[in-house]
């Protein structure tokens, strides 16, 4: 493969795979009460709709998505709603946030949605099927798949990538996935193409998942209908799994910096994702399960389970066989850019793809930081080509608009650099600590610009009042003298020069305000504060046009004028 | 477990509030040379490559052995050759232990050899370890951080350059200026931006030339002069270097010099570890080769009749001289180098360029490599500023800023 398809660095890190994959995809027993948090997704928290001691059945909706990005969450078990409130959540923080409680009756009564069949239905009905049932991107990023599905309205999406990369060491929930159910992933790609738009569907793995490998190709040959679906094996590299990478390695083409693969006409997405989306258009089985891998040192039996969302997950490692005096560390995700939990008494969520019980021997301690001695392994590591060494410098010194302009947003905090330091600084954590601070002064920065554009808004405004007012006295002023201007015409170059003038503002201000309003149409998807500054700065262009055309009325309307204004 | 368990009785003491509170820098490098510290930082892998700083330096120092053994035993070959040939031997303490260990001085005995080598070079290392040690410690208590393993590299490299019969309180005194002024005034480990060893070597160089440069420093016998390969070189030509010793002689190290940098050989031994292990840069290697090579080409082509030192051609200027062991183990400091990869191929170049360039031209300085890696370490965020900003311009090129709209 040619180095132009390949991204840069990476990293082989023990993948320690094969604890998890020894045993078939399996069902976790059914919870007896879930606790579902109300943001399990990037965006905005959604809005409960079931009323405390209500009855709910498995696959009812719960809460309606709030705002633009946003999911629905539905009853992953039937029983009765015990409680709204806030409860400990997986958070890398450690907070409580507002959660849904049901308590079960053990029935799992269904409430399905009506069963489709996708190549007879039109795509606005698919379209809101997907956002009904609450789909979210299952490899951890948590992005409502609705949203994605509909990408195509806006860009050219030639290819549907499916990232079965899976790069992370530990995790293998992707992997058991296509092993049982490769022909409902396939068939997922096909319905998501279907509704982007896209010609071509891409599969890419990493080498070392032969089994899933064997499946595919068997689903495959076995399919008939189109589009056909090309699989890439690529070679196992962390972080081959990494969107922009996987994209760049199977089609050579580059992410723009801050841009989405639907810049470059690619949709990526998750094998889970797939299944579920095929599950919840024909099936009408919205998303209230998932597949995580359970693994570790500490569980006597790991594998992956197709769980309940919202299962304590101290009742999953149980189940798992936990060895509470083994436990030295959980981690939620991989072990590269996992999230460690301190408490086990916390809901499975609809991101969480992997669960690590960690022994002590397995994942110790990352041991004191030294001194950086540039060494430049972590420059080799990155599979974006930033300087992290120097990029650590700057964020250590909180010289963030320096760490900014050696492209620090670009950082997919893989971790990949904090893998090969030899002196264990905690390089992504810094850099995530500076592209916080740096978000929060832009932040400022906006706030203070949209006080700017309204307290301008005021000034326009007064400024235009001022302006009619003048204009009216004006008028008065002439119809009452208009004989007597007739008789002493003064006439001159410097009220035609203030016409000119005048007139050349009324063009800008209109212009300013053609601007204004296209600015507002095509951020017509954006927040609802974004929209509210478009609208202001809108608002402030017209008080100036409205000011500028009052004033040139009142200048024509001026007899020292108007005898150049009819020639 | 003994030891484990007497470190935890202590380490109330040393923790804040505590009575030796100050000393905890003290504590911990003790407790870390026997375990890895039980204290958590917060990286976000949880997993990591197995290599760490530790492990680092401990291999770097390893790969000095070759040459340093080798350096002991050439070191006590050559001064038993002078006393074979009449000249009396330093005496003193040293004659003492070697009379004592091998029953005196005997050329053809590798192991009186080897012993009386070591009565020279083994002092000055431990005056070394144990005066760059109590700096590190000083500036790490002071400043409350940890002692770095930085210090175990940095006192064997600096006891390697110097020449077998150097005054101990000179090792002292360039130790001290090569971890103080060349490292600690800077902020430690990491922050310097100077090789600490040749800042040290060098402060020496010019303050004390007589115990350094010259004829009659590199052989331990009392009277004998015995010019090194470059100032032979230098003075009588390549014609004389080549009667006197052969190309493979100078090679394997049988010439006088400063004791870890007589056997290429030897050092090309330590430098298979290193690349292997990927510790040091092979660009930077290549570099400095490549720029030897390239210049001293030049330098023949060119030609010279009133300096001879224009017509050594590159494999000699390869074996003789500190060459070999400043391009395997100064030039390849990471702290001092650039950091850059295209960076670190220009940044050796430079050092090779330079090296020959003051060997040849400036006869003042028979020795070129010290003085062109400090040179070369000066230039070095210069170098970085540059690729830097290049890439900055490439990525931007490549990746672009997001599709900003033209209204």
């Amino acid at each position: 493969m040619s180095r132009r398809f390949d991204f840069p660095g990476g990293i082989h890190p023990p993948t320690r795979k094969a604890r998890s994959t020894r045993e078939p995809l399996r069902e976790a027993p059914l919870p007896r009460r879930v606790v579902l948090p109300l943001t399990q997704h990037r965006g905005q928290p959604a809005e409960p709709c079931v009323a405390v001691g209500e009855r709910v059945r498995t696959g009812q909706v719960i809460a309606r998505p709030q705002g633009r990005v946003s999911a629905a969450l539905h009853a992953s078990i039937s029983g009765i709603v015990s409680a709204i409130e806030p409860r400990p959540v997986p958070h890398p923080g450690g907070l409580s946030a507002p959660c849904l409680v049901i308590e079960g009756d053990g029935s799992d009564e269904w409430a399905p949605m009506a069963a489709l069949a996708w190549r007879t239905t039109d795509t606005e009905t698919l379209h809101r099927r997907l956002a009904d049932s609450g789909l979210v991107g299952l490899g951890g990023a948590g992005f409502p798949s609705q949203l994605k599905a509909r990408l195509g309205e806006h860009h050219a999406i030639d290819t549907l990538v499916i990232n079965a990369a899976e790069c992370e060491p530990y995790i293998s929930a992707d992997d058991m996935t296509l092993r049982r159910h490769a022909a409902e992933v396939l068939e997922g790609a096909r319905l998501l193409a279907h509704l982007l738009g896209a010609e071509r569907i891409l599969v890419g793995i990493e080498d070392d998942k032969p089994e899933a490998l064997a499946a595919l190709n068997t689903a495959i040959t076995a399919a008939q209908s189109p589009p056909t679906i090309e699989l890439q094996v690529i070679e196992t590299r962390y972080p081959s799994g990494g969107e922009n990478q996987l994209i760049r390695r199977l089609l050579g083409r580059q992410v723009p910096s801050g841009g989405l693969p639907a810049d470059v006409g690619v949709v990526c997405h998750n094998p889970g994702t797939l299944w579920a989306a095929l599950a919840a258009v024909r099936d009408g089985r919205p998303q209230v399960s998932r597949v995580v891998t359970l693994t570790g040192e500490a569980l006597a039996r790991p594998g992956n389970v197709i769980a309940r969302l919202g299962t304590p997950l101290a009742e999953l490692l149980e189940d798992a066989g936990l060895d509470h005096e083994r436990l030295a560390r959980l981690v939620m995700g991989g072990p590269m850019m996992g999230q460690p939990l301190a408490r086990l008494d916390l809901p499975l969520i609809k991101t969480a793809n992997c669960l690590i019980a960690a022994s002590a021997e397995e994942l110790p301690p990352p041991p004191p930081p030294r001194p950086c001695i540039r060494c430049g392994d972590c420059e080799t590591a990155c599979p974006v080509a930033l300087a992290p060494q120097r990029l650590l410098a700057f964020a250590q010194a909180e010289a963030d608009d320096k760490a900014r302009e050696l492209a620090l947003f670009d950082c997919i905090e893989c971790g990949a650099c904090d893998y090969v330091c030899p002196s264990h600084l905690p390089l992504v954590a810094q850099f995530r600590a500076a592209k916080d601070r740096l978000r929060h002064k832009d932040a400022e920065a906006k706030r203070a610009e949209r006080a700017r554009h309204r307290y301008e808004c005021r000034q326009a405004r007064l400024e235009r009042e001022a302006a009619e007012k003048e204009a009216r006295r004006q008028a008065r002023r002439q119809a009452a003298s208009r004989p007597a201007a007739q008789a002493t015409p003064r006439g001159g170059a410097g009220g035609q020069e203030a016409v000119k003038s005048l007139r050349i503002a009324q063009a800008a201000a209109k212009a300013a305000l053609r601007k204004a309003e296209r600015a507002l149409a095509r951020a017509s998807d954006a927040d609802a504060a974004t929209l509210a500054d478009l609208e202001t700065q809108r608002a402030t262009a017209e008080e100036h046009l409205r000011a500028a055309e009052a004033r040139l009325t009142a200048a024509q309307g001026d007899p020292q004028n108007s005898a150049e204004e009819t020639p | 477990m003994g030891i484990r368990q007497t470190l935890d009785n202590l380490e109330p003491h040393f923790h804040k509030g505590g009575k030796y509170e100050k000393y905890y820098p003290l504590f911990e490098a003790v407790d870390t040379i026997f375990y890895s510290p039980p204290s958590v930082a917060k990286t976000t892998a949880h997993v990591r490559d197995g290599i760490d700083l530790k492990r680092i330096m401990i291999t770097v120092w390893l790969c000095t052995f070759p040459a340093m053994f080798f350096g002991m035993w050439s070191a006590g070959w050559q001064a038993n050759l002078a006393i074979a040939d009449g000249y009396a031997s330093m005496g003193g303490w040293r004659e003492a232990i070697l009379m004592t260990l091998a029953g005196g001085h005997d050329a053809s005995s590798w192991w009186s050899n080897l012993v009386l080598g070591a009565t020279y070079f083994l002092p000055i290392y431990l005056v070394n370890f144990a005066v760059g040690g109590f700096w590190e410690v000083l500036f790490a208590i002071k400043r409350g951080h940890e002692v770095n393993e930085g210090f175990f590299v940095t006192s064997v490299l600096f006891a390697l350059i110097l020449p077998a019969t150097i005054p101990l309180w000179q090792v002292a005194l360039g130790i001290t200026f090569g971890v103080v002024i060349g490292k600690e005034i800077f902020g430690g480990t990491g922050k310097n931006f100077l090789n600490p060893a040749l800042t040290g070597r060098a402060f020496l160089y010019f303050a004390y030339p007589a115990q350094i440069s010259g004829d009659a420093v590199w052989v331990a016998a009392d009277g004998f002069t015995g010019a090194t390969a470059l100032s032979i070189a230098f003075q009588d030509g390549m014609a004389a270097l080549s009667s006197q010793y052969s190309w493979w002689d100078a090679f394997i190290g049988f010439i006088p010099g400063s004791v870890g940098e007589v056997s290429t050989l030897a050092i090309l031994i330590g430098a298979a570890v290193l690349l292997w292990t990927k510790i040091a840069s092979w660009r930077i290697m290549l570099g400095v080769f490549l720029g030897m090579v390239a210049t001293s080409a030049l330098f023949n082509l060119i030609g010279s009749d009133t300096n001879p030192m224009f017509a050594m051609p590159w494999y000699w200027h390869l074996v003789v001289g500190g060459f070999a062991f400043g391009m395997v183990f100064m030039a390849t400091d990471p702290v001092s180098a650039s950091m850059t990869n295209q960076g670190r191929l220009l940044f050796g170049a430079l050092i090779g360029v330079m090296t020959v360039l003051i060997r040849v031209v400036n006869p003042a300085f028979p020795e070129g490599i010290m003085l062109a890696i400090l040179f070369a370490n000066l230039f070095a965020p210069l170098i970085d500023h540059f690729f830097v900003q290049a890439n900055i311009k490439r990525r931007l090129k490549r990746t672009g800023a997001t599709a900003e709209e033209t209204a």
